[in-house]
C-alpha cells in the first residue's frame, strides 16, 4: 500500500476511536445521571423501613463537552483520512462502499456539528455519534482489499457527475441522520416530558430544517444520477432497484413534508415518518447487499 | 373556479356542481395528497423489493406465502395501470391544488391584511410589548427602519388614532413550491413524450468498415472505422472506444471516437457506447466460383449447443438451402478456454454446414477448422475466413423529453432551495399614542416555528435598543429548554 493510502486508513482508525468515545460521552450526557434517595422511617411498631427512590437528572454537562470536542476530532481526523485518500487516488473517495462509508463518517460528523452549534443542544449526538461509530465498525468489516485503490470501470468514469451525484447522497443520508435523530427524541420527549431534553418545538425544527436540507440534495442526487444513467448507459431512469429505492426515501420524506403542515399530523406522526424515512436511507445504503442490477458494482 | 370550494352548502346548487366541488376538493386536500404520495411510495417499495431476495426470505420464512411471493415476482408495477393511474392522479392534484391556491397566496404577497387587534396580539403566544417617551409617530419611523435593515416590507393603516402594521419577509419564497410542483408534472410530460416520440434502440452493432443506417425515420447512418479496446493489468476493461463518422442522407455531419460516457449526438440521435464484439470476415462461393457471401459475420449473438462459451455467428443461405454456422476462439479467459470441446487457436474458425430445413436430416452436415486466408471446401461450398475485425454495440436514443427534463430539474432544485431557504417571515402590530409617550405592540405570526420565534426576539432586542425602550417580551413556556447551554447551567 502507497504511504498515503495508509495514513488514511490510520487516520480512519483515530476517526473510529474518537467517535466511539464521543458516543459514550453524548449517551452519558443525553440519559442523564439516576440520583437514589434513601429514606428511613420509623414505624409505630419500632421498626424502621428504608424506601430508596430513584429519579433521573441532567446528564453531567462536562460529558456533553467531552463529547463535541471528541466529535472535533473524530471530524478532524476523518477529514484527514479523506483528505489523504483523494489525494492517493486523485479522486475524491467515492468509489466503493469503504471510501462511500469513509466519506459518510466525515459528512455526519460535519453535519451533526453545523447543527450542534446551530441550535446549542448537544442531546442529539446521543444518536448521531453511535450511527457514526458504528458505520466505522462498518468499515472495519469490510474486506481489507478494499482499503487498496483501484481504477474506476468505465461506466464509473465521469468524474464531476458521479463525484457530486455520490456526494449529494452523502451529505443528504447524513443531514437526515440527524432529522433522525431529533424524531426520536421527539418521540421520548413527548411520551416521557424528561425535562432536560429541548424543547418539542426545537426537536420539531431540528427535524424540519434537516430535511429541509436533505430533501433537495436527494432530489439533487436522483437528477444527477439520472444524468448520469443517461450519459453511460443512454437512458435516464431503468427502474433499477437501486434507483427506485432512491425514490422510495425520496417520497417517504415527500410526505414528512406534507404531514408536517397538517393539522393532527405534524408533531408526533411526521416524526414516526422520519423513522421510517431513516429506515428507507439505510436499506438504500445497503442496497447493495439486497440487489443486483446497474448499481451492483458497488464493490460488495 | 375558487368560488366552488368557497360556496359550500348553498341549497340551490344542483347536482352536478356538488360532484364537481366534491372532486375538485379532493384534489386540493393537502390530506389525499399524502396518501397518495404514500400510496406511491408503497408502490416504489414493493417494485423496489421485487428486485431482490427480500420477498424470497418472506417465503423462505413462512411458505404458506410462497404463491402470493410468486405473484410479487411476476407483478411488473411500475409498468402497471395502477402505478400509471397514481401518478395521473397526484399530477391532477397537482395541478388543482396549484390553481386553487393562486388567489390566496397572490393576496398574501399583494395585498396583505394589514388591520389586527390588540386582543390578538395579547393572546399570542409570543408577544412584545414597548412603551417609550416618544410618539407613535416616532416609535414607527424608528421601527420601520429597523424592520427596512432586516430585508421587511412594512405596511400601515390607520385606524382610529392607532396605527396598525404588518410587516414580512421573503414573501416570495412562498411561490417555492409552485415550481417545484410544477416540476413534478412536467418530469412526468417528460417521460411521456419521450416514450412516445423518442427512440431507443440498444444493439445497433456495427462492424468495422460498415455503414449501418440508422432507420426510425431518420436518414442517419453510422460507419465503424475502427474499434478498440484496451485493459488494466487486472484483465478489467479500461476503454473502449468507437472511432465513427456519421451521415445523415449521405453527407457526413459528425465523426470522432465514443466511449463509454462520452456519446455523441448527430441530428436528432444520440449515440452511446454500449459493447462490443467480434466478426469474422467470411467469403464463400459455390462450385461454380460465384461468389454467395462476402462480409462480417458478427459473432457472439449466437451460441452453438457444441460450444456455448465461445462467440458464433450464423450464415443463412437460402438459395442453396443450406445454413453456416461459425465459431470462433473463445478469447474470454472468465469462460476457461481451456477446457473448450474445439480448441480453436488464433486464427481459425470452426464452421458448420447445414441444410437449412432441419427435418432434412443430419447426414448432410459437415465440419471443418478454417485457418486464416486458406479456403477450403465444405459440403460444396468453397469457404474463406478472411480475418478477424471488431464490431461496435452502440445504443442510439433519440428522446425529444430530454429539455423538459431538463428545465424540471432547474425548477425543483430551486424551487426547493427558495422554499427551505428564504422562510417567510410575518409580524404584525399596533402603534399607539398614550399618557406617558407611545406604545407598540407586535407579534410575529410563528406558530409552532421555532425559527420564526427566535429572529422575532433578535429583532425585538435590537428594535429596543434602536428606540431606547427595554420592550416587554412574552416568551413560550418552554423557551427554557431552547438554548441548552444556557440549561446547562442550573445543573452545576
Ligand atoms: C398529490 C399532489 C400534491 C399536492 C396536492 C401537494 C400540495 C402541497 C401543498 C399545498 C404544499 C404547501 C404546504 C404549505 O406550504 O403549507 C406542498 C408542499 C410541498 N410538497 Fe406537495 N403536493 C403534492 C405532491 C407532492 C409530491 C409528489 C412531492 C414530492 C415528494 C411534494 C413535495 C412537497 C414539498 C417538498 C413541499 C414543501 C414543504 C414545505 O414548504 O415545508 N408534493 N405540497
Amino acid at each position: 500500500m502507497d504511504t498515503l493510502v495508509k495514513l488514511s486508513f490510520y487516520f480512519f482508525a483515530a476517526t473510529s476511536v474518537a467517535l466511539g468515545a464521543a458516543s459514550v460521552c453524548y449517551i452519558a450526557y443525553a440519559i442523564g445521571r439516576v440520583r437514589v434517595r434513601r429514606a428511613t422511617l420509623a414505624t409505630s411498631a419500632g421498626t424502621t423501613v428504608t424506601s430508596s427512590s430513584a429519579d433521573f437528572a441532567p446528564g453531567n454537562v462536562s460529558f456533553g463537552q467531552w463529547g463535541s470536542l471528541l466529535t472535533w476530532f473524530g471530524a478532524f481526523f476523518a477529514f484527514g483520512a479523506v483528505l489523504f485518500r483523494t489525494i492517493a487516488a486523485e479522486r475524491l473517495p467515492t468509489a466503493n462502499m469503504y471510501e462511500f462509508s469513509l466519506t459518510f463518517v466525515l459528512a455526519i460528523t460535519i453535519m451533526y456539528i453545523i447543527f450542534e452549534r446551530m441550535y446549542g443542544i448537544r442531546q442529539l449526538g446521543a444518536i448521531v455519534m453511535p450511527i457514526a461509530f458504528g458505520m466505522t465498525l462498518y468499515i472495519w468489516s469490510l474486506p481489507a482489499d478494499m482499503r487498496e485503490i483501484t481504477p474506476l470501470i468505465p461506466a464509473l468514469q465521469a468524474r464531476p457527475i458521479m463525484t457530486a451525484h455520490v456526494s449529494a447522497a452523502i451529505f443528504a443520508y447524513a443531514t437526515f441522520a440527524v432529522s433522525f435523530a431529533a424524531a426520536v427524541f421527539y418521540l421520548v420527549k413527548k411520551r416521557w416530558g424528561i425535562r432536560w431534553l429541548p424543547s418539542l418545538e426545537v426537536l420539531d425544527d431540528v427535524a424540519f430544517r434537516a430535511v429541509g436540507i436533505g430533501f433537495p440534495l436527494l432530489s439533487l442526487v436522483l437528477i444527477l444520477g439520472s444524468v448520469w444513467a443517461h450519459d453511460a448507459w443512454g437512458v435516464y431512469w431503468s427502474w433499477d432497484p437501486k434507483e427506485t429505492a432512491a425514490l422510495f426515501t425520496w417520497l417517504v420524506y415527500g410526505v414528512y413534508l406534507h404531514t408536517r403542515t397538517l393539522r393532527g399530523w405534524r408533531g408526533t406522526r411526521s416524526a414516526v415518518i422520519l423513522l421510517f424515512g431513516f429506515a428507507a436511507v439505510i436499506f438504500t445504503y445497503y442496497g447493495n447487499y439486497f440487489f443486483g442490477g446497474l448499481h451492483a458494482y458497488g464493490g460488495v | 373556479m375558487a368560488q366552488l370550494t368557497a360556496t359550500t352548502g348553498s341549497p340551490s346548487r344542483s347536482p352536478v356542481e356538488v360532484v364537481i366541488d366534491r372532486i375538485w376538493r379532493f384534489f386540493c386536500s393537502v390530506r389525499m395528497a399524502v396518501f397518495e404520495i404514500a400510496l406511491l411510495a408503497l408502490l416504489t417499495l414493493i417494485g423496489t423489493l421485487r428486485g431482490s431476495d427480500v420477498p424470497q426470505w418472506i417465503a423462505d420464512a413462512w411458505p404458506f406465502t410462497q404463491p402470493l411471493v410468486d405473484r410479487w415476482y411476476a407483478w411488473d408495477v411500475f409498468r402497471s395501470p395502477l402505478f400509471a393511474s397514481l401518478l395521473a392522479i397526484i399530477a391532477i392534484a397537482i395541478a388543482v391544488c396549484t390553481i386553487n391556491r393562486a388567489p390566496g397566496i397572490w393576496q398574501t404577497i399583494s395585498t396583505p391584511r394589514i388591520r389586527t387587534s390588540p386582543g390578538y396580539i395579547d393572546r399570542a403566544e409570543v408577544n412584545a410589548r414597548f412603551t417609550a417617551s416618544m410618539s407613535a409617530a416616532d416609535l414607527e419611523a424608528g421601527l420601520r427602519s429597523e424592520l427596512k435593515s432586516r430585508r421587511y416590507r412594512f405596511m400601515t393603516e390607520q385606524v382610529g388614532d392607532q396605527i396598525h402594521f404588518y410587516a414580512d419577509k421573503n414573501r416570495w419564497a412562498k411561490l417555492g413550491t409552485y415550481p417545484f410542483h410544477l416540476a413534478l408534472i412536467l418530469i412526468l410530460v417528460g417521460g411521456i413524450v419521450g416514450s412516445m416520440f423518442g427512440f431507443r434502440d440498444v444493439e445497433f452493432a456495427v462492424a468495422e468498415g460498415e455503414t449501418r443506417a440508422v432507420g426510425h425515420g431518420t436518414d442517419l447512418s453510422v460507419e465503424l472505422v475502427r474499434f478498440t479496446d484496451s485493459y488494466i493489468q487486472t484483465g478489467d476493461a479500461q476503454e473502449y472506444r468507437s472511432d465513427v463518422i456519421i451521415y445523415d442522407g449521405g453527407t457526413k455531419v459528425s465523426e470522432g471516437p465514443i466511449t463509454v460516457n462520452h456519446p455523441i449526438s448527430a441530428g436528432v440521435a444520440t449515440f452511446y457506447q454500449a459493447s462490443f464484439g467480434i466478426s469474422v470476415d467470411m467469403v464463400i462461393k459455390d462450385a461454380t466460383g460465384a461468389e454467395l457471401y462476402n462480409q462480417p459475420l458478427e459473432v457472439g449473438f449466437f451460441n452453438l449447443r457444441e460450444n456455448p462459451d465461445a462467440p458464433a455467428g450464423l450464415i443463412r443461405l437460402p438459395a442453396q438451402g443450406v445454413q453456416v454456422a461459425v465459431v470462433a476462439p473463445d478469447t474470454n479467459r472468465a469462460n476457461r478456454p481451456d477446457l473448450d470441446t474445439l480448441q480453436l487457436a488464433n486464427g481459425q474458425v470452426w464452421v458448420q454446414v447445414s441444410p437449412l430445413d432441419a427435418n432434412a436430416g443430419g447426414d448432410t452436415m459437415e465440419t471443418a477448422v478454417l485457418d486464416q486466408g486458406q479456403p477450403q471446401d465444405v459440403a460444396g461450398l468453397n469457404l474463406l475466413f478472411e480475418r478477424e475485425s471488431r464490431f461496435t454495440v452502440l445504443q442510439v436514443a433519440y428522446n425529444p423529453g430530454i429539455p423538459i427534463f431538463i428545465i424540471a430539474s432547474v425548477m425543483l432544485v430551486g424551487g426547493l432551495a427558495v422554499t427551505f431557504y428564504f422562510p417567510l417571515r410575518r409580524i404584525r402590530g399596533i402603534i399607539q399614542d398614550s399618557a406617558d409617550g407611545g406604545t407598540l405592540m407586535m407579534t410575529p405570526l410563528a406558530k409552532r416555528d421555532w425559527g420564526g420565534k427566535r429572529e422575532f426576539f433578535a429583532l425585538t432586542r435590537d428594535a429596543g435598543e434602536r428606540l431606547g425602550a427595554a420592550p416587554d417580551v412574552k416568551r413560550p413556556d418552554d423557551e427554557g429548554n431552547w438554548d441548552h447551554h444556557e440549561a446547562d447551567d442550573d445543573t452545576r
